[in-house]
């Protein structure tokens, strides 16, 4: 542990409390939404000459890489995640095992447990059961599962909100083992803690296929979904309002066993915007959304210390000032690219209200495709904006991807860098 | 005969089993089906563009409108079918090989559709060769490529090469699509455009469709 990660917590804190912090905190796979491709974390490795070993696969979706303490030293972050136990494929993230990705060796977890189809697709299985409907496919070469939608036919006309709670259970006292043998483990490092404990996902639409179930029952089909917002809104309600009773429960229960050790909770990433416009009205976010967003974010509030994660990718800026109304206190991931998402406007119609955590470097174009020189002067400006007065966390916009190369990931730390000490 | 403003008003409003019984109680009288299509379906498609546009309407409203008018172009189509009237136009759609996300895909389909194109959907990852072999035996005139991911992207470019050696590039128009994507990707790789979203789409296939039959 170096020096300076011992301040690292009090400069996250700073940064979300809206105070200069002595520098601009940095974060790298906290959550599942500010990661790194396993890929790129193996690259990152090389790069600062640590030991070689094969990297964990922490989330198996997005196949990101668990980011260790010796590399979040080289790279200057100053958060450590506390996951879920289980992912979202619904196994636990325990007992490692090596596999191979594109001729890659990683590391993942014992329930991680695959097939190949005909195509030459892997296949991924719930809970680990291989007699289970597989639930996430990864095209041959590629880098990511997707989740496969595995609707079932439904009545519309008696649908049971229960159906859709299936994944919002009451959590068990192993889980909260879990949790808290984890805050333990990473409290008193110096980093700021930064939760994700699951449950509080609205309509998150990666989760509403219900990846990590055998057998999904409800409006399981993306489409489907995203049409019942309009056409079966009472029903949208019902399972919202069930998820959210069992959510403030489960808050409760983890505040018990972890208190207020932790800095900053995921709460939310439904996403509401598109690249040039969004999902919804606002007026559709504050009837169907912000009820629920509110229970658990003023439940929050009023009993821990914990700020409000919102992340929603997109044209979102119309929606900040009802985020900032439902209790959210940082929103990410700041897609500064899309329309209406223009950096300096953001920082001085929001900056004192709204922590930014993200918006560091966009992920579609520069940081992938662009050269260091691109990525540098882009990672300057954003700090330039977004540092001042505290409210910003760096991080790119998104995970970093993979292919990205390693020489413009280095390039937007050095940036960061520079930009301290000028 | 049925008010067939109600068709409009159907499928503008995304009631599907209201614009399929007017649709079917309306060919059941003797109309047109082309009438059906041209005067009312397709003003609703465009209308509801329109509102896409302006942010009165999102995706939820445009996936009830595209339904509501698939439902009535199920019953029209085999009667257009058979007596041989051509679609304005014949749309190969899929996203590139190695991507799977299909909701921007499927909602431009729609929406051409709508906008009274044939769609022929390929799904997703797409291999250059399905593309190639769907231009060659579906007699299409504009191919669309869709991807979601930056590590996808190439694929639209190995696409549009592949088609270049098969000798099918010409005989189509190529639009290309999804959340990386840029209109100077699209010119980079060949295409011949590129729309940001659904509604626009449309008013860019018919913009292709009028050049190459210009």
């Amino acid at each position: 542990m170096t020096s300076a990660a011992a301040s690292s917590r009090q400069r996250v804190l700073d940064a979300l409390n809206h105070r200069q912090p002595d520098r601009v905190p940095v974060d790298f796979g906290s959550t599942s939404v500010t990661g790194i491709h396993v890929s790129v974390v193996a690259g990152l490795r090389r790069h600062y000459g640590l030991e070689q070993r094969p990297v964990k696969v922490h989330e198996p979706g997005q196949m990101l890489g668990l980011v260790d303490d010796d590399l979040r030293d080289a790279m200057g972050i100053d958060t450590v995640s506390i996951m879920p136990a289980k992912t979202s494929y619904g196994f636990l993230n325990e007992n490692w095992k090596p596999w191979v990705l594109n001729g890659l060796e990683v590391l993942v977890a014992e329930g991680f447990r695959t097939t190949i189809d005909t195509n030459g697709d892997t296949l991924l299985y719930p809970q680990g059961d291989l007699t289970a409907a597989p639930s996430g496919r990864m095209p041959a070469g590629g880098f990511f599962f997707d989740v496969i939608v595995r609707q079932n036919d439904f009545d519309p006309e008696h649908l049971d909100p229960a159906d859709n709670c299936e994944e919002f259970q009451p959590i068990g006292d192993a889980d909260l083992d879990v949790l808290q043998r984890s805050v333990a483990a990473v409290q008193g490092c110096g980093r700021a803690i930064v939760a994700g404990f699951g449950g509080t996902g609205f309509g998150d639409i990666a989760r509403v296929p219900g990846p990590g179930l055998k057998v999904p029952r409800g409006i399981r089909d993306v489409t489907e979904w995203y049409v019942s917002t309009r056409s079966r809104r009472d029903y949208i309600h019902q399972v919202f309002q069930r998820q959210c009773e069992v959510a403030l429960g489960n808050l409760e229960r983890i505040r018990q066993r972890v208190g207020n050790s932790v800095d900053a909770v995921y709460i939310c990433g439904t996403d509401f915007g598109t690249q040039s416009s969004a999902f919804c009205s606002v007026a559709t976010l504050r009837e169907l959304w912000v009820p629920y967003y509110r229970e658990i974010n003023n439940w929050v509030h009023a009993n821990t210390t914990w700020k409000c994660f919102k992340h929603s990718c997109g044209s979102v800026e119309r929606f900040f000032e009802t985020f900032i109304d439902a209790g959210f206190d940082i929103i990410n991931p700041v897609q500064c690219s899309a329309v209406g998402m223009e950096p300096a406007m953001l920082k001085e119609k929001y900056g004192s209200r709204l922590v930014f955590w993200g918006g560091g470097i966009d992920t579609q174009q520069t940081l992938p495709f662009g050269s260091p020189a691109e990525v540098r002067e882009q990672a300057l400006r954003r700090l330039e904006i977004f540092a001042p007065g505290g409210g910003f966390v760096f991080n790119t916009v998104h995970n970093i991807q993979a292919g990205t190369p390693v020489e413009n990931v280095v390039a937007m730390l050095d940036a960061v860098k520079e930009f301290h000490h000028a | 005969m049925p008010d067939l403003q109600k068709l409009y008003d159907a499928v503008l409003n995304g009631d599907q089993k209201t614009s399929v019984a007017i649709t079917r109680e309306a060919l059941d009288a003797g109309t047109d089906p082309m009438v059906l299509i041209t005067n009312y379906m397709v003003p609703a498609m465009d209308e509801v563009g329109r509102l896409f546009e302006c942010e009165d309407y999102f995706v939820p409203e445009l996936l009830l409108s595209a339904r509501a008018m698939k439902g009535s172009l199920e019953l029209i189509r085999p009667l257009l079918a058979a007596r041989g009237d051509e679609p304005v136009g014949r749309v190969v759609i899929g996203t590139v090989k190695g991507d799977l996300h299909d909701i921007g895909k499927n909602l431009v389909g729609s929406m051409l559709e709508g906008g009274g194109f044939e769609v022929i959907d390929l799904g997703a990852d797409v291999s250059a060769e399905r593309f190639i072999e769907a231009v060659q035996t579906k007699n299409a005139n504009i191919v669309c490529l869709s991807a979601l991911l930056t590590v996808t992207m190439p694929s639209m470019r190995t696409t549009i090469e592949a088609m270049k050696a098969a000798g099918v590039r010409d005989k189509v128009k190529i639009m290309v699509g999804g959340a990386p994507v840029t209109s100077q990707f699209a010119e980079e790789i060949g295409a011949d455009g590129y729309s940001d979203n659904a509604s626009s789409a449309v008013a860019l296939a018919r913009r292709l469709r009028a050049e190459a039959t210009a």
